[in-house]
């Protein structure tokens, strides 16, 4: 039998890897360079010094020791609700609900962290983050079983249950569970038993980062090297074809849905039991909605969670000082966060440059 | 009376096919003219052509005894041309009286003019007796109603040439009945009418004459009275000897494998597509399913193998019934399943090569554990499949999209085929749409498959590969399923005369 199999040489199979790699990034550096430039463009237009803002940000995100691990804290539910987006993506169960998932997970972990007592925090800290867990799990369900029993889109519930969530929860601290104590309307403080252990003292970093290190690693393992993770990507292809070769499409949707909020849900009671140590209405400036841009960003692959959302919690945090040493205002970012989904989703860079490595990778196939 | 519309010599070509091939006839005016021939004879090109929407490479065209040519379908109209096509295009909410007038609405300044609207059509609907209530939303009116307003929805452009792709396919047996009182009426006053159509039994009830295409040519244009379904199911599928015949002469035929009995199943419009269908197939044997598309093959394969549900019967594998149960449940018990649509049901486009070749056993030994896969022995089988089947590929780590169509399909085979576990094969057109060599090469997979004991069920349009292939012919016509025997000559005949509505044998 003719072999028509092409064994690729190993010599070729390095080009093919290195050449892509060099792409991804070459085609991420361009859209990021474009994107800043827009933005100088602005700023100057305006009557700023782009260079001084530029640098003003660069300094909020990574200027001294502090400002690293605070963009490393700020990054850990943004890593979280980045890796919930992408699973549901992946799956193509379009998950718009994460905000209110987030809310409600994080609020239940609250209510564990300030009603439960005397529990070591080898205990109350699990416990707490599983309740945040599953509070955000269930919430993500109803939308699936509508989809899977009655045929209804996703988007639809997912996006309505968002407003009911953060509603619901500003309710709960408006009066069951108000502390008249509270600045702010928030909850009863946490334990201190319940409150994530620091990793370093005098900063704001905590167990929580590893955690979401450790979560990218997970959902990659999960989605690429597991049974159902296969299934959850080929019913994410092509849930027609999956059906007709006998993957478990209901269950493969319900999961990719439960693991999302679950995540989401997670992000949201780290940053109530790391940073706030009580739930506060109001407290996440759109974690939820960041985690469906860097998961778009990272082309929903779990390992790519985890640069976009450094890079999104570096913006956020070089922002802040940007606009309070320079009164460059912060929509400055927005406008280049802007810009860069717009690169990204068109994708019109990686192809052009794949073209010209293309002669490169195929010489050596004689 | 004068010649209404007539292509002379009309030819034309899509990349690798000759859909038609000088073409001529003419059609008189007042005449009914049915156009028939089997699925991709060329009868929708040409009758596109017509209406504008293609454009032919070669000939002429003759409306009302004028040369012209038909840029568009918006030409067509104005030269008196109307189609009604197979699936119809009505605008779902809004009324069948605004659907009528789309795009050409009596206005009254701005606005439309409701009252002139529903006088207007009303006028045109009831010169030729054509009731269409002009106040019912189009997503609520049955499908005969829609299919009448769209023929009003032509008669009110001025259209005294009406096209109709496939009339009756979607009509229950009462609205056929009414639309050929329509048709004929339509006709006495002076419209002239082409139909295509399967059902030579309409055929003949309703057309003065009936031309016959095969393979892109006109076979021959004949006086309906004067024929009879016999004579046009010969002109259709002719009546040479079988050519290509590739099954060898004594196969070995063992038990049943597969046993259909009393099958029903519903479409997705909830009408019973398959009825009653009773089937065997036995081990080494090769079982064709002929018959034009749209008789309940899809649906009939779909609930061999669970994808739709039955309404009543059973179907049983080596003895055992799995009616009803699940996709995987059925496939473990040993039955393997080509689709017929590659792209939509076969493979994901998107996934690698090995991801698509893993889609059957990816969850049992060697190539899973418990929780994790095992890449190392997935990659190996998928290099295994990858040369045994001849997929040509740049790598098992290639996007499935890249692939031609014919290895795509080798790929399905291979997957399907090659743990060799599969006592029963359901393959759904094979072969549609891919290349000479990847045909070849199919169809020889599916020949060694069923020597080596496996029961294969054929399912395809294409006559030729299944008269090439099969040992034994059956042929699904409005869901059900009529019997033509084993495959010797004179069988061509024969299978064309079931799948266009005859009953009992032809003469030979």
């Amino acid at each position: 039998m003719k072999n028509i199999v092409m064994k690729t040489p190993f010599k070729q199979r390095l080009k093919m890897i290195l050449a892509e790699t060099v792409t991804q990034i070459a085609n991420y550096a361009i859209i990021l360079i474009l994107s800043l430039l827009v933005g100088a463009m602005v700023i100057y237009l305006t009557g700023k010094d782009p260079i001084a803002a530029y640098q003003a940000l660069w300094k909020g995100a990574f200027g001294n020791w502090y400002k690293v691990t605070d963009t490393l804290d700020r990054s850990t539910v943004l890593i979280f609700s980045g890796l919930a987006a992408a699973i549901a993506f992946r799956t193509s169960i379009f998950n718009l609900g994460l905000e209110g998932q987030l809310y409600i997970g994080a609020f239940a972990a609250a209510l564990v962290g300030f009603t439960v007592k005397g529990l070591p925090t080898g205990l109350h800290v699990p416990l707490c983050l599983l309740a945040g867990a599953l509070a955000g799990g269930i919430w993500s369900l109803p939308p699936i079983i509508f989809k899977l029993k009655w045929k209804v889109p996703v988007m639809v519930p997912t996006l309505m249950l968002n407003y009911i969530g953060i509603l619901f929860t500003s309710y709960l601290i408006a009066f069951p569970f108000k502390d008249p104590t509270a600045p702010m309307a928030g909850s009863p403080v946490l334990e201190a038993t319940a409150r994530l252990p620091k990793l370093l003292r005098g900063h704001t970093l905590n167990i929580g980062f590893p955690l979401a290190l450790a979560a990218v690693f997970l959902v990659y393992w999960f989605m690429f090297r597991t049974k159902l993770g296969y299934e959850l990507r080929l019913v994410g292809y092509n849930p027609s074809f999956a059906a007709s070769t006998g993957l478990p499409v209901k269950r493969s949707s319900f999961l990719a849905m439960m693991i999302s909020g679950m995540l989401v849900g997670l992000g949201g009671s780290i940053v109530i039991m790391g940073f706030f140590g009580r739930f506060m209405g109001g407290f996440s400036v759109g974690y939820g909605w960041d985690g469906m841009m860097i998961s778009l960003l990272a082309q929903n692959h779990p390992l790519g969670v985890l640069p976009a959302s450094l890079f999104y919690a570096a913006l956020a945090n070089g922002a802040l000082t940007m606009q309070s040493t320079t009164g460059v205002p912060q929509t400055v970012v927005v406008m280049v966060k802007g810009t860069i989904m717009f690169f990204v989703t068109v994708q019109i860079f990686s192809s052009a440059i794949r073209r010209r490595f293309q002669k490169w990778t195929s010489t050596s196939a004689e | 009376m004068a010649e209404a519309i007539a292509v002379r010599e009309i030819t034309k070509c899509f990349p690798g096919v000759l859909a038609n091939d000088k073409v001529s006839f003419s059609v008189e005016t007042g005449e009914i003219r049915a156009i028939v021939g089997e699925n991709g004879a060329g009868k929708t090109t040409l009758m596109n052509m017509l209406y504008g929407l293609y454009h032919p490479d070669g000939g002429q065209i003759f409306v009302k005894g004028e040369e012209v040519k038909i840029p568009n379908a918006r030409a067509a109209i104005e030269m008196g041309i109307g189609m009604v096509h197979q699936h119809f295009k009505l605008v779902p909410s809004y009324t069948l009286g605004q659907n009528i007038v789309l795009g050409i609405e009596p206005k009254k300044g701005l606005l439309i003019d409701e009252d002139s609207l529903v006088k207007s059509v009303q006028e045109v609907s009831g010169k030729y007796g054509l009731a269409v209530d002009v106040n019912k939303v189009a997503a609520d009116a049955s499908v005969g109603e829609q299919q009448r307003a769209e023929i009003v929805k032509a008669l009110y452009r001025g259209a005294d040439i009406l096209i109709l792709d496939e009339p009756t396919a979607v009509l229950t047996d009462m609205e056929t009945e009414e639309l050929f009182v329509m048709l004929r009426g339509l006709a006495n006053n002076g419209k002239t009418i082409l139909f295509i159509s399967h059902k030579l039994r309409e055929v003949l009830a309703i057309s003065d004459n009936t031309t016959v295409m095969r393979q892109g040519k006109v076979v021959g244009s004949v006086k309906t009275s004067e024929s009879d379904s016999c004579k046009l199911a010969e002109m259709m599928v002719g009546r040479e000897t079988i050519e290509g015949r590739m099954r060898k002469e004594d196969p070995e035929i063992g038990a049943v494998v597969l046993e259909l009995k009393k099958v029903n199943v519903l479409n997705s419009r909830e009408s019973l597509a398959v009825e009653d269908v009773d089937l065997e197939l036995h081990s080494g044997e090769i079982l064709g399913i002929a018959g034009v598309d749209g008789n309940g093959q899809e649906e009939l394969t779909e609930a061999i193998m669970g994808l739709r549900p039955l309404v009543s019967g059973e179907i049983l594998v080596n003895g055992v019934n799995i009616a009803n149960r699940t996709n995987r449940q059925i496939r473990e018990s040993g039955v393997a399943y080509i689709p017929s649509d590659r792209n939509r049901a076969g493979v994901a486009v998107e996934a690698h090569v090995w991801e698509n070749l893993l889609a059957g056993e990816y969850y049992i030994p060697p190539y899973s554990g418990s929780i994790n896969l095992h890449p190392r022995s997935i990659h190996s089988n998928a290099c295994v499949l990858v040369e045994r089947y001849q997929i040509s590929t740049p790598g098992i780590k290639t996007q499935t999209g890249h692939l031609s169509g014919g290895n795509v399909q080798r790929l399905i085979v291979g997957r399907e085929l090659g743990s060799d576990k599969a006592m029963v094969v359901v393959a759904s057109q094979p072969t549609r749409g891919i290349d000479i060599a990847g045909t070849e090469a199919i169809r020889k997979i599916l020949l060694e498959y069923a020597d080596r004991g496996a029961g294969v069920l054929l399912i395809s349009a294409d006559l030729d590969e299944v008269l090439a292939l099969s040992d034994r012919i059956v042929v699904l016509y409005e869901g059900k399923h009529k019997e033509a025997g084993p495959v010797v000559d004179g069988i061509r005949l024969q299978v064309g005369h079931l799948m266009t509505g005859g009953e009992g044998e032809c003469p030979v």
